[in-house]
Formats: structure tokens, sequence, C-alpha cells
């Protein structure tokens, strides 16, 4: 949820409650200065009853009192004589309809004999009154509060306008880029300091990539010379005639070691220009034709493995690709399928237009299958992996917009390639 | 057959012209940019070993001049740099052949061989080597005078042999020489191996002697039993 929409919720809501409570208390405030009024009323009624009973000593109903306002009844028996006020609902003798009204009931002797007497005020008007008021408050309460509503959206956007132009800044930012991280200057102080902050970070990390950039390609390349003068060195050693067997498992220690810098060297040197993208001269290549081609010039290690082979390519699976990483992302798929495969096993290859899997049967997985693309991720501990196979297969696919996945069903690995959904 | 081998790594120019001295070849070897752009002005040259970078200039520069002056001239480019870009601009602008460094110094002579051989013969010169014949343009062997059929890996297993008598091969460069630089993995080794076995077995059988020796831990050499 955007920090925007989730502050205008809060704030609405919190208004909301607030406003309803402050209507509610309204209606009671109304409502009781009302019936206070009402009441005062009609106790000034009851005086007067009382002071005309009290002097005639006799009740008629006078010809003003319309009828319902006051009723006198006789009551025989001894009841507790005390007055009370009453919410009532009495019936209009014209149209039926039910009208509210307000009574007070007191008991007043007339010639002895005690009389019930309800005064009563109809409330029909007041009614209104209430209705009024609180219609009115409810419209203006919702225009405040819709009032409000805006202004504060209007007002947070606003202010928080840089705080967005920062985030897209960054996420734009591309470390590959020469170009510096450029924030623009806004009111706040807060926000200033933030992009502050953001652009030595950016600056820094720039910079920290730029020099491990070219350290790691220096040093791979100033490597690779060294390593064949040893190999030269080390295979004209090879050609002495004296040499003891001892001597012999030293050299071809020296020999295989050096071969293994060598190949660490250039896999390494691969992954740098991959992620420095290095490569630009991308192409449409048809992997799943690649494959087919590769594993049929491995047929030689194939068939010595005794492994066999099942081609389901029903469509040609194009990729846009710079084509030695073509070639790169290919030999070393079907090399990791050969490598961990077993005597006797079957390596499938299936294509769509939309995903190309490459399938070998092999040993459970001793690692992490998460972990199974990292660098120096190694399955077997033979000395003839360097573990960047994978490593390199997952830089181009994530360099080149392909999504690549692994999974494992009974003892049957598989690499599925598909394109990324943008 | 005169070489020219332009390296600015002393150590390893010597190891070239020690092992390429050793199968009778004359060569030469320039440390600069400045002393190889003197040599081919000079001299004539049969091939040319290129590294691209070199102290005071670019590798590209020589072949370029060097073409210019003999056409004839076999170029083979040894560089670190092992950029399709590189490769491709090398093969453009008329190198016949680009080894990545490290190389192994047997696949430089064998290609310098096969350079040679397609250069001044047009590979129609026989490869002969005691009983045995090769006839590389139409890749046919032929054992005391008997046609001997091999497969395609088995005869390049042989003329790899026959690029490098006497010396001994390693089991990684017969690897890589017959799979490419991808093909890295101790079950190479073993096809190397079953590959070598059924080579020998073919020769064998049609009365050649035992040529291939077997060096402990190392691998193999092609000589006289």
């Amino acid at each position: 949820m955007k920090l925007l929409t989730k502050t205008n919720q809060i704030y609405l809501t919190f208004s909301l409650v607030i406003y309803l409570l402050t209507a509610l208390a309204f209606y009671q405030i109304i409502r009781l200065l009302i019936y206070d009024e009402v009441e005062s009323r009609l106790k000034v009624e009851r005086r007067d009853f009382e002071t005309y009973v009290r002097k005639h000593n006799a009740w008629t109903s006078a010809p003003y009192f319309v009828e319902n306002k006051i009723e006198v009844i006789p009551v025989s028996k001894r009841v507790p004589i005390r007055e009370a006020f009453k919410d009532t609902l009495i019936e209009n003798r014209y149209d039926g309809e039910l009208i509210p009204f307000r009574q007070l009931t007191f008991y007043e002797p007339i010639h002895g004999v005690i009389h019930r007497v309800s005064i009563r005020k109809s409330l029909i008007q007041t009614y209104r009154l209430i209705e009024v008021i609180s219609v009115a408050m409810v419209l203006f309460l919702g225009l405040l509060l819709l009032g409000m509503f805006w202004f504060q959206r209007k007002l947070s956007g606003r202010l928080w306008l840089p705080f967005y132009g920062t985030l897209a800044r960054i996420k734009q930012f591309d470390l590959n880029n020469d170009t510096s991280l450029q924030l623009s200057k806004s009111e706040i102080t807060e926000f200033n300091e933030l992009n502050d902050v953001l652009q030595k970070m950016a600056a820094k990390m720039q910079q920290d990539y730029q020099s491990l950039k070219e350290f790691t390609e220096n040093a791979s390349h100033e490597m690779q010379t060294p390593l064949a003068l040893i190999n030269a060195k080390v295979e004209q050693l090879i050609q002495t005639e004296q040499l003891t067997e001892t001597q012999t498992n030293w050299i071809e220690s020296i020999y295989q070691a050096s071969r293994r810098i060598s190949r660490l060297n250039q896999g390494l040197l691969l992954l740098a220009k991959i992620e420095n993208r290095q490569f630009s001269d991308t192409q449409s290549v048809d992997l799943s034709a690649l494959l087919t081609e590769k594993l049929t010039d491995m047929e030689e290690v194939l068939s010595f493995k005794q492994l066999s082979i099942n081609l389901q390519t029903t469509a040609p699976f194009a990729v846009q690709l710079p084509a030695s990483l073509a070639d790169s992302l290919v030999t070393n798929l079907v090399n990791n399928a050969i490598k961990h495969n077993q005597p006797n096993g079957r390596i499938e290859l299936t294509s769509t237009a939309d995903q190309l899997c490459l399938s070998n049967t092999g040993g459970q997985l001793i690692s992490d299958p998460e972990r199974l693309f990292e660098r120096f991720k190694k399955e077997s501990t033979g000395p003839d992996s360097v573990g960047l196979g994978l490593a390199i297969v997952r830089q181009i696919c994530d360099s080149y917009g392909l999504h690549i996945a692994y999974r494992e069903t009974g003892g049957i690995h598989e690499f599925c390639i598909s394109h990324v959904l943008t | 057959m005169k070489v020219l081998v332009v390296e600015d790594e002393q150590g390893l120019a010597e190891s070239i012209t020690d092992y390429m001295v050793k199968d009778g070849y004359i060569c030469e070897t320039a440390a600069t940019f400045r002393d190889a752009e003197e040599k081919i002005h000079l001299y004539t040259y049969d091939c040319v070993i290129v590294d691209l970078t070199l102290p005071d200039g670019n590798g590209f520069q020589i072949i370029e001049t060097l073409k210019r002056l003999i056409a004839t001239t076999g170029v083979i480019i040894i560089s670190a740099r092992n950029a399709l870009e590189d490769k491709l601009k090398g093969l453009e602008i008329g190198s016949d052949d680009y080894l990545t460094k490290p190389f192994h110094l047997s696949e430089l002579n064998a290609r310098v061989k096969s350079l040679l051989r397609r250069r001044q013969f047009g590979g129609h010169t026989e490869i002969r080597f005691q009983e045995i014949v090769v006839v590389p343009h139409t890749r046919k062997v032929f054992v005391n005078g008997q046609l001997t059929t091999l497969s395609r890996k088995e005869y390049d297993l042989l003329l790899y042999f026959l690029s490098n008598v006497d010396v001994a091969l390693t089991k990684a460069s017969i690897a890589e020489h017959l799979w490419g630089d991808n093909i890295d993995s101790a079950d190479s080794f073993d096809m190397v191996y079953s590959h070598i076995k059924n080579l020998r077995r073919k020769l064998l059988e049609k009365g050649a002697a035992d040529y291939v020796q077997s060096i402990y831990g190392i691998g193999y050499k092609f000589c006289q039993p």
C-alpha cells in the first residue's frame, strides 16, 4: 500500500469516528435542551391548573384547552402520589396518526376525590427541529470531512513529491552506467538529508564497483601469461627423460593446478565481462538448435558415458544473446548434464516456443538446490570442477532477460529456461 | 622452415622456440613490436606466431604489415584475450589460427604443422612415419600400403601424434585437442585412453609396430618402440 493511501485511510477513519461521536453528542445535547424546555412549560401549566382547581374547586375543560392536552381521571385506589414525566404517543383523532407527546402526570384532589391529571405537550415541532439540525449537522460535517480529506491528500501529495522523485531516480539508477545518481533539491530538510546520504552511497558503490571490475579484468588478464609460462615450462620438463616417478607425480600436480587456475581465471573473467555488459552484439539465437548441435558434437563423450539422448523439440526457442554467450550457456548446460549423470543415464531436451528444458538423470543433490547457481558451489569434490559453470549460466540468463529454474523429481535434474515476462 | 615468435614474455618465447627447434624448425624471437616489425621487413618466414598485447604496440598491426609484405606467410595468434571479437578480427585481417593462453606447446606445434602443410602444399602432401602414411587432404591412413579406416577422432589423434613425434603428450592436451577447450573432466581422460586403445589396435592389426608408449602419470608418447 502506498504511504499516501495509508495515511489518508487512517486519517479518514479517525475523522469519521470523531465526527460521528460529535454528531451523537450534539444530538443528545439538543434533545436534552428541548426536553428541559418542554418540561418547564409543562410545570408552568401544572401550576396554572392547580391554581384554577384551588380557586374553583372544580375542573372543566375550558374551551381553549384542546383535547388530549389535559386529561383528568378520578382514581379510586390509593396510588403513590408523585409526579412523573414520560414520552407517549397519542393518536391524532383526525388522521389516526401517532404523534409524540411529552406528558406530565400528577395527582390532584378535586372535590375530595383524587384525580390523576396528565398534561401533554406535542413534540412534533421539536422533533422537526432535531431532524433539521441533525441533517444540517451531518451535511456540514460531511462536507468538512470531505474537504479536509481532499486538502490533506493534496497537501501530502505535494509534501511527499520530492520523496517519490527520489524513489523514481533510485529505481532508474544503474550501477553499470557511468552517470552518477542525481537527486533534486527539495524545501524539506529531511528529504535533502536523505538525498545527500543516498547520493554519497551511490557514488561509493559505483566507485567500488568500477574498481572491482577493473581489478578482476586486469588480474585475470595478467594471470594468463604467467600461467601460459608455467604450462609451457612444465610441458618442457615432461619431455625430460630421466624423471623419477615421484618427480612425475609432482609435475603432474603442478600441471593440473596451473590448468585449474587458468580455467578458474577464464570463468571469472567471463563472469566479470557479462556483469559489466561487455557483450553488446545480441542477435536472435535458437537455443534449442544450438543445444541439439552441441549434444551431437558430444556424441563420443555421450556414448562413452553410455548416455542416451531424447530430443523433443516441438518449436524453436529463440532468445536474444551475443553468439559467444549463447555458446557458453549451451556448453555449460551440456557439460553439467554430462558431468553429473550416471552410467546408462539419459539426457532429455524439450523445447517449446516458451520454454527450453534440459534434464538429466543423476544422483541425489548434496547441497541446497537454492545455492546451485552460486559461484564456487560444487557438487562433486573432483579437481576437474571449478564450480563456475552454472554461475555463468545464471549470469547470462539474468543479464539477458531469461529465467532459469532448477527442479529435481525422482532423480531427474531439470534446468528450464524461459523468457522473463516484462 | 622458419618461424618467428613474437612474444614479450621471455620464458614463454624460449619454451616455444625450444619446442620448435627440437622439431627441426629455425626459430627466431622478437620481444617487442619494433623488433618484430624490423624482422618481418628483413627476412621471410614461413610462419609467424604473434602475441596480441606487446609492450610497445598491438599484434594486429604486425599481422597487417606482414600480410601486405608476404601474403603467404602463415600467422597464428596467441593471446590472453579470448573475446570473440578479437578472434574474429584476427581471422579477418588474415591470421590462420587463434590460440588462447595458456595453451599446450604440443597443440601449438600441431597447429603450426597443419598450417604449414596447408600453406605450402595445399594439404596435398603425405605425412610419413615409418610404415604409416597419412594423406591429409583425403583424410586417409595407410599402414604398409593398406587402407586403415579410422574414426574421426582416431584420425585426429593420429595426426596429433604425428605432429609431435618423440614428445610426451599430456592426457589433458590430447583431450583438449580432440574435444576442444570445454571438455575438461576426469572422464575425458578415460575417453582419451579408450581412443588410444582403439587407434593402437587398428594400427597393430595392419601390421604396424607399437609406436604409442604410455608414460606413467603424464600421458603418451609416439615414438620408435
